[in-house]
This record gives C-alpha cells, structure tokens and sequence, in this order.
C-alpha cells in the first residue's frame, strides 16, 4: 500500500530534479529510480528496512526511501544554511563595521545592543518567538536565525574594522584627503572581510545544526517540509534497532557543513593577493 | 631666514583619561602635546628629535591633520588649518604629506602599486585627468628609483626599502609644498637607510620640497636638517639651527641624548664624556611641575620646581654672539660640547690598549 | 677558548626551496671578550647565535654541518637533556624584546626565581631572596618593594634590565645579547649597555653581541665579525677594522651611516638589496653590489684570507683585500 501524504500529487512525467532546485550538483548524477523522485511517497511496510537493490539507503520509519529524503533534505537545509548566514553577515558586518569605523556614542550603543542579544538563549528565544509562527516556509526559521546571530558577525566585524583602521595605509589615504565611504570600500572592507568571512561559514554549519535543533523541538520546519533537521530528530528514537535512518541524513548535514567550511577557506585564499 | 610657510603655535594635544563602565568620567589627561612652537620655511628641512613617547608623531600627525589638536594653530601660508571646512581641507591636504615609517603597515596590501601612487589623484582628481594617471604613476616610480614596469606588483613583492620608496612616490603625487616624514628610515637596513636618505635629500632639491623629519636616530637628523628641534614630555625644549644644537648644546637634556649616542669610533671611547642620565622619563599623564626634566637632570634646583620657563634665549647669551645664542628652555643654560669636534683629532699620547 | 664555532652550517626548508642562512661560520670567544656580530637583516647572525644555544625551530631548521665547542666540548654532539643543563646556567641568552620574552602572568620575582628553582633545587622563599639580590646587582631601585611586580609595571629600561638579571641569575660563563638596545631610546641605551659591560668585566664573561649598530660596536666591542649572507665577511679587532676595513661590505657600511660629529655631504649607499637566501649568487655573494667586483669574484668563491699588513691576526674573505685596505 502506498501512503499518500498531504504534499503534492504524484506527477508521472517528472523525469528529472526542477530546474532552480538548490540541489549542490554532485547529487545530480546519481541515478535515481523514477518512482522514487517523490519523498513523501512512502510504503509503511518497509519501515526501518535496511539497504535494498534500488533503495541503497534504506527506509526510515514511515517506510519513505531514505535516499530520496536525504536529497530532498538538503534543498531546505541549505536555504535555511544560506539564507540565514547571508543576512547574517550583510547584517553585522553593515553595523559592526560601521560602529568599528565611527566609533564615539554609536559604536557604544550598538555593543551594549550585542551584549543583550548575546544575553538571549537561543533555544528558549526560538520556542518563544517561533511557537507563535504558522508559516510552514523557511522564512521564519532564518529570520529568527539572523535576529539572534547579527551581532556575532557584528564583533568580528567590528574588531577587524579596528584592527584595520589602525593600519597606516588608511591613516596615509587620510591624509590624501579620501572620503569616508572611500575608506571604508577601498582600504578597510578588502582587509577586514576575511576573519567575516571565516566565522561566517562557520557559523553556516552552525545554522544547519540548529535548525535541526529547533525542528526537533517543534518549532523549526514542521512536516510535509522535508530538512535533514526534521529527519534526524526522527530518526534519534530508533538509533539502536535501525541507525541507517540516523547516518545518512547527520553524514550529509556533516560533509555539507565541512564543504562550506573549507569554500571559506578557499574564498579567504582567493581574496588574498600574497598566495597569488 | 626664507617666509615661513608653515607656522605652528601653542599647539597641544590631550587625550582624556576616562574611567567607569557605564557613565564615563575623565579622571586626567594624557598630555602628548603640551605647548609646541615652531617655524617651517620654504624649502628648508626642520628636524625634530626626541626619545619614544615625546610627542614627536603625534605632532607630525596633527601637522597632516591625521589628529585635531586641542589647542593651538597650525597655519600654512597664513591659514589656520585646524579649523577649515572639509572641502578647504582637501585642498591644504594637496600641500602638506606623509612620508609613515613602517613600510609594511603603510601601503595596502590588497592594491597595486599603480593603485597606491595612483590614488591621490583619483581623490583629487583636477591634478592628473584620466589618461595621464598611469604616464604620472611611471614617472614617479622613475623618480624615487623603482622600475616603472613594476606598477602592476603587489606591496609585498618588493623589500622594505622598496615599499619605502613607493610611500615616498605617493608621498610625492600631489606634488606637495611640504613633507612631514615620521621615522621614514628607521625600520630600514643600515645600508638601505642610507639610498633612502640620499632620496629624500636629491627629492628636495628636485621638487624644492620643505620637510619635517621626525626621528629618534641624532645622527640621521643632523645628516638631513637644516634646524633640529628637541622635544621632551611634548614640548620643544630646544631648537636651533643643527649646528647650534649639535655643537654648542645649552639645554642639559640635550646633551645628555647627544652623549649618549654612540659613535662609531673606537677611539672616541678613551675621550668622550658621557652624562647618564638616571631613571626613565615620567609619564605624559603625569607631567612634573616646573621643568619638566627636573626629575632627571642633574641641575635642578627648587626654582626648576616652582617656574615654568618658555622657549626662549637663556639671558646669560642674549647679548652674546655666539652659536649658543638660541632658544633653549632652562634656567641654567650653559654651553657644554659633548659631541667631539668635527675634525677628528689626533690622540695626544698612544692609547693602552 | 670558552666558545669555538667552527664551519657551521644552518639551512631551513621551506616551501620556495631551502634557505640557505649560515654557512660555514667560524668565530671564538674568549671569557672576558666580547665579540660583536655585525650584520643586517637576514645576514645569519641570530641564526648562528640561537643554534649555539640550542633554541633553534628545528624543523624547519636544520644544522647540516659543523662544531660548536664549548669549553672544549662539540654541544651538537651532546643530547637534548644534556644540553638543557648547559642552557642557562653556563650560557645565557638575552633578547631584544623585553616585554614578550617576559611572562605577563608572573610576577617578576617568581621568574628570576626559577631559575634557582629548576636549576638549583632551590626552595620557594631562598629563590625569592635571590631575586631580591639579583634585581639590586642590575641596579632595579626598591627591589625589595618591587619584586612582587608584574612586568607590565616596569618601563622598557628596567624590563631589559630584569632580562640582563635572569641571564646572569647562575653567572654563566658565556652570554649571548641579541639586539639588547635596539628596542630602547638612546638614554636608556647607554645605561644598560654601561650596566652589561661592567657586569661582564666583573663576572669575567665571554660576551656575543649580535647588532646592527656601528656605533654600539664601537663602544663596547673587543673583536668584529661581520656577517653577510650567512658567511662571515670579515674579522677583526675592533680598532682596526673602523680605521681600514678590509672588505668592500664593513667599508660601504661604515661610509653609509651619518655621523653626529660631521655635516656630510650625499651618503655612500651600497647600491642594491641583500641576498635572496634561496637563491645566493655563484662567487662571492657580495659581487652584484660591491665596487670592486671583477670577473673572478663572480665564479670563484673567496676564501678567509689573512690579512697579512695588519700586526694583529684578522682575515677577510675578500680578494681584493689589499685594495680595499688601501681604498
């Protein structure tokens, strides 16, 4: 018997993955049976079931291919990642920077404001502030994401701006008579961004993570969404009789997280012209 | 003397000392720059010397307006440019610049050379229009002695005598009136110090540049200036032409910074006098009353204690003729030669060895 | 002799290729001599003194060749813990850094106290005495009052002067100053080199004076050696190598630095820029920048000739030698 959840219908003719789908493209080759494309088409019969010919990663406990949920897994996972980490970062390098170049009452402010939201916990902040959410979307999850982590970019950013300012090829770009916004967008932004940069892919990982975290409280993505998050939560019950259901989905949160950490990695290299 | 073209008065600077975490409260002040006059004229070179914490970069920073002053003018050609509007500071900016002393710090590492020596003029555009840019960038790179091919490298390709001579380049772009060089040598090789100075000393005469040329090192200020000044606890406490300070030194600080330099001759070591002076230099938050090299100097008297003294002409030499007649802040002036005469001598006896 | 450095060889790999930084050193030290080693940077001068110390990184450093006797004995041949009791208490090292070669978490008493505590099994209170009595030896004021206090408490003069303390703390036979002034202002400069040169005469110390400053040299040494590229150029008492260096290099510095005492003109300046330590020309590795430069100096590779017109032995790696004394 073939469950049918609430999700979209069956669509026969879907051959390939939509075009626009945030898949990384090295999941693209991998040969995916046709019946299998949907990942809330699922058999209660084969619940827990391990690896089989066609279904090399097994069922999890609804009897739904756990490959299949692994890949689709990962479009919510990486926009919640990604989404969240850029305004994150456009966020808090904007107003760290800014208070790290201007400094006086400004910059006073805007750190006792980072103290507070530092004094935030997050779990407890999101079951607050997300519990009054219905949106079944990402859109909450990574604006809460970006409410609480801003001010982490903000410090980096404010401290690599002030470490940068005091560099003497910006006192000398003073001297010449360059403007604040020159300052800013040619001397101090190319010298500062990599330690932003850095923690900021870092903290992509973290966002994957604590999506994850929320959904297994209840108040991240809620089901028919498909995230690693939602599937790890479900799976953490049946790790002694059947940990596939657990692996696979937590090795690709794993080596996505790893990945993003080391495109930081080469992105910093790149910006930087000694290793040229 | 030639017009001065740069005049400085009562400059000070004071940064406040603050303590509390919520509502601040200024406890003190840490006086940098507590009452510094001098002169610039066209085309001459003012040396100003002093040990670390003086107030010698600070002052430097202020003439480039990198630092507001808290008191006092700086007028070039008459204006005071401490307090001009933005768009007329750009334009004094034009005249007065830089020369930083670390060359690793100083230059961006992100940009090109062409971009470093290029960027005054994209800040002031009227100087160079658009085409010229990269013909002007070559040309100083001719001039300060680097091959102009190099204009698309990066800072780091090149060594710290090299990085020194593009700061000078961009220095040089504006075509300035005057130069305002902190420690332009002093992170360099001994035997690149010197290809640099030789730089500085030819870019003078090519572009009739007037200079004022920070340092700690005496030796180097006395190669390259026309008049020093010595600043001590962020005032001048003597200024004269070089050979007014060098030879006929009437302030005991003075001649005691110039015993103590070492001079690269053995044989100097049987004759030369040194003066020792005991503890170190208090701190600019905490300047002593009076004289404020009354704590060191083996001088003083209760009335270094009580009396603040100007800058002036000790009395004792102001009806006299001789080089010691210059300004020179001390109630006990007196002529001391503490560096050995210029011609070398000849020992009178054979020295044991 | 108390210290005999001989042919010594330092290479360190690197990803461009291996650097070559000393090669083929060869100085002495006798107690109560002081031997200046003159040099720019990158010249191997620090290199050659932290591999007779024993504190070089190795990997990536590497010592490919040579002796270094002390008192008679090669130290490259002794073992690690061996070595480690030699460090310190019969040869010491003093830094140009003051304020990062000190503790910051420890008081300044505690530090020059353990030297006693490691070296001597001393108990906590005796080794605190002693640091009492080494501070007063360095002429620190209050040392009673101030040995409790932190480094960050003491200005650059008295921190060099806490340093001077900690070497001399098991009155080694050998100290090795590198850059001991350079950091600090010229008043200061001649207290503490006053302080170290009266502390050597009295302690009967060899001395290593590592600097770039002509003008200390000229103050303090006994004997030069003048370094370039890893070689020693140049070696000769101190009187005579200012009145006629032998070797092109010793002559361009001394004519490049301006003096106090005279207005010259335009500065000699040695033309071009030090070696690439991976890449040392063929020959002599002076010839691109030295004036007297002939074909043979650009193959063949000068040997340590003596000086034979000097009355007292000195030698040169230079083949020109006599002209440059005559020049």
């Amino acid at each position: 018997m073939v469950r049918r959840l609430a999700r979209p219908a069956p669509q026969p003719g879907l051959h390939r993955l939509r075009p626009g789908h945030p898949l990384p493209g090295g999941h693209r080759h991998l040969a995916v049976p046709d019946r299998l494309r949907r990942p809330l088409d699922c058999d209660l019969s084969k619940a827990q079931e391990g690896s089989q010919p066609g279904h090399p990663f097994g069922f999890n406990g609804q009897g739904c291919d756990v490959y299949t949920r692994t890949v689709y897994g990962a479009r919510a996972s990486i926009q919640v990642g990604v989404f969240a980490t850029l305004g994150v970062a456009l966020l808090g390098s904007v107003l760290g920077g800014l208070a790290g170049f201007f400094g006086g009452a400004w910059d006073g402010f805007l750190s006792r404001i980072t103290d507070i939201f530092f004094a935030i916990p997050v779990v407890l902040g999101g079951l607050v502030l997300l519990s009054v959410v219905t949106s079944a979307t990402v859109w909450p999850v990574i604006g809460f994401m970006v409410l609480l982590g801003w001010p982490q970019i903000a410090r980096i950013a404010r401290g690599s701006v002030i470490t940068a300012k005091q560099n003497d090829y910006v006192q000398a770009a003073r001297a010449l008579g360059a403007s604040n916004s020159r300052m800013l967008l040619r001397h101090i932004t190319p010298n500062a961004v990599a330690p932003v940069i850095v923690v900021a892919t870092i903290a992509l990982g973290t966002y994957i993570a604590l999506e994850a975290t929320l959904s297994y409280l209840g108040v991240g993505l809620k089901p028919p969404t498909v995230s690693w998050g939602i599937d790890i939560s479900s799976a953490s019950q049946y790790i002694r009789n059947a940990p596939h259901m657990l692996l696979w989905p937590a090795g690709a949160l794993a080596i996505t997280v790893l990945a993003f950490i080391m495109l930081g990695d080469a992105v910093r290299d790149a910006l930087d012209p000694k290793l040229r | 003397m030639a017009e001065a073209i740069l005049e400085v008065r009562d400059l000070h600077k004071h940064y406040p000392l603050t303590q509390g975490i919520l509502f601040k409260k200024q406890v003190g002040a840490v006086k940098a720059v507590d009452g510094v006059d001098f002169d610039l004229a066209a085309g001459e070179t003012l040396g100003i010397v002093g040990e670390s914490g003086c107030g010698k970069s600070t002052v430097a920073k202020m003439l480039v307006n990198l630092e507001r002053p808290t008191s006092g003018t700086i007028r070039y050609k008459g204006e005071d440019i401490t307090k001009l509007s933005p768009r007329a500071l750009k334009a004094v900016r034009r005249n007065i610049q830089m020369v930083f002393q670390d060359p690793y710090t100083s230059l961006n590492p992100r940009m090109t050379v062409g971009d470093i020596i290029g960027e005054p003029y994209e800040i002031h555009p009227e100087v160079a229009p658009k085409g010229d840019r990269r013909r002007k960038v070559q040309d100083l790179l001719d001039v300060v002695g680097l091959n102009p091919e190099y204009i698309n490298r990066y800072p780091h390709q090149f060594s710290g005598g090299q990085r020194q001579r593009i700061g000078i380049a961009r220095g040089l772009a504006l075509q300035p009136e005057i130069i305002v060089a902190d420690e332009p040598v002093s992170a360099l090789d001994v035997s690149v110090q010197a290809q640099v100075v030789n730089l500085l000393d030819n870019l003078q005469t090519e572009f009739s540049l007037s200079y004022v040329f920070i340092a700690h090192d005496l030796s180097i200020v006395r190669h390259i200036s026309d008049r020093v000044g010595v600043m001590y606890l962020g005032r001048i406490i003597e200024i004269g032409t070089d050979a007014q300070i060098y030879d006929h030194p009437t302030h005991p600080y003075t001649q005691a910074l110039l015993s103590a330099v070492p001079v690269p001759d053995p044989e100097a070591r049987a004759h030369r006098e040194r003066i020792i002076l005991t503890g170190d230099v208090p701190s600019p938050a905490n300047i002593p009353s009076g004289c404020r090299f009354r704590t060191r100097c083996w001088k003083a008297q209760e009335r270094c204690e009580l009396e603040v003294l100007l800058l002036a002409v000790p009395a004792v030499f102001r009806l006299t003729d001789s080089p010691a007649k210059h300004d020179s802040a001390c109630h006990f002036a007196e002529e001391k030669q503490v560096v050995p005469p210029e011609e070398p001598q000849e020992p009178q006896e054979p020295e044991q060895p | 002799m108390l210290l005999e450095v001989r042919d010594l060889h330092v290479e360190f790999h690197t990803r461009d290729g291996v650097a070559k930084a000393v090669n083929g050193v060869n100085y002495s030290v006798d107690a109560g001599e002081t031997l200046a080693v003159l040099g720019e940077s990158g010249s191997g001068k620090s290199v050659t003194a932290q591999a007779v110390m024993g504190i070089l990184d190795i990997p990536p450093g590497r010592i490919s060749g040579g002796e270094i006797l002390f008192q008679g004995q090669d130290l490259l041949t002794l073992k690690e813990d061996e070595r480690r009791k030699i460090r310190g208490a019969k040869m010491a090292m003093i830094f140009q850094d003051a304020l990062s070669s000190l503790n910051p978490v420890l008081s300044v008493g505690e530090q020059l106290g353990e030297m006693f505590v490691v070296h001597r099994g001393m108990s906590k209170k005796d080794s605190r005495a002693k640091a009492v009595e080494l501070m007063d030896r360095v002429r620190i004021p209050a040392a009673k009052e101030r040995v409790g206090q932190y480094p960050h408490q003491f200005s650059g003069g008295m921190r060099q002067r806490i340093m001077i303390a900690m070497a001399l703390a098991l009155e080694p036979e050998l100290i090795i100053a590198d850059e001991p002034t350079t950091a600090l202002d010229v008043t200061v400069q001649a207290q503490v080199m006053d302080l170290l040169a009266e502390l050597q005469r009295e302690l009967n110390m060899g001395l290593i004076l590592i600097t770039h400053d002509l003008g200390v040299v000229a103050d303090v040494a006994d004997k030069i050696a003048v370094m370039y590229a890893g070689k020693i150029v140049e070696q000769a008492p101190v009187h005579e190598i200012y009145k006629a260096p032998a070797h092109p290099y010793t002559r361009g510095l001394l004519d490049s630095i301006p003096r106090l005492d005279q207005k010259g003109q335009a500065l000699y300046a040695i033309k071009g820029l030090p070696p690439n330590l991976l890449a040392i020309p063929p020959g002599c590795s002076f010839n691109p920048r030295c004036p007297l430069a002939q074909d043979l100096c650009r193959t063949d590779e000068p040997p340590l000739y003596d000086v034979t017109e000097s009355p007292v032995p000195r030698t040169s790696a230079c083949h020109f030698w006599k002209e440059c004394l005559h020049g």
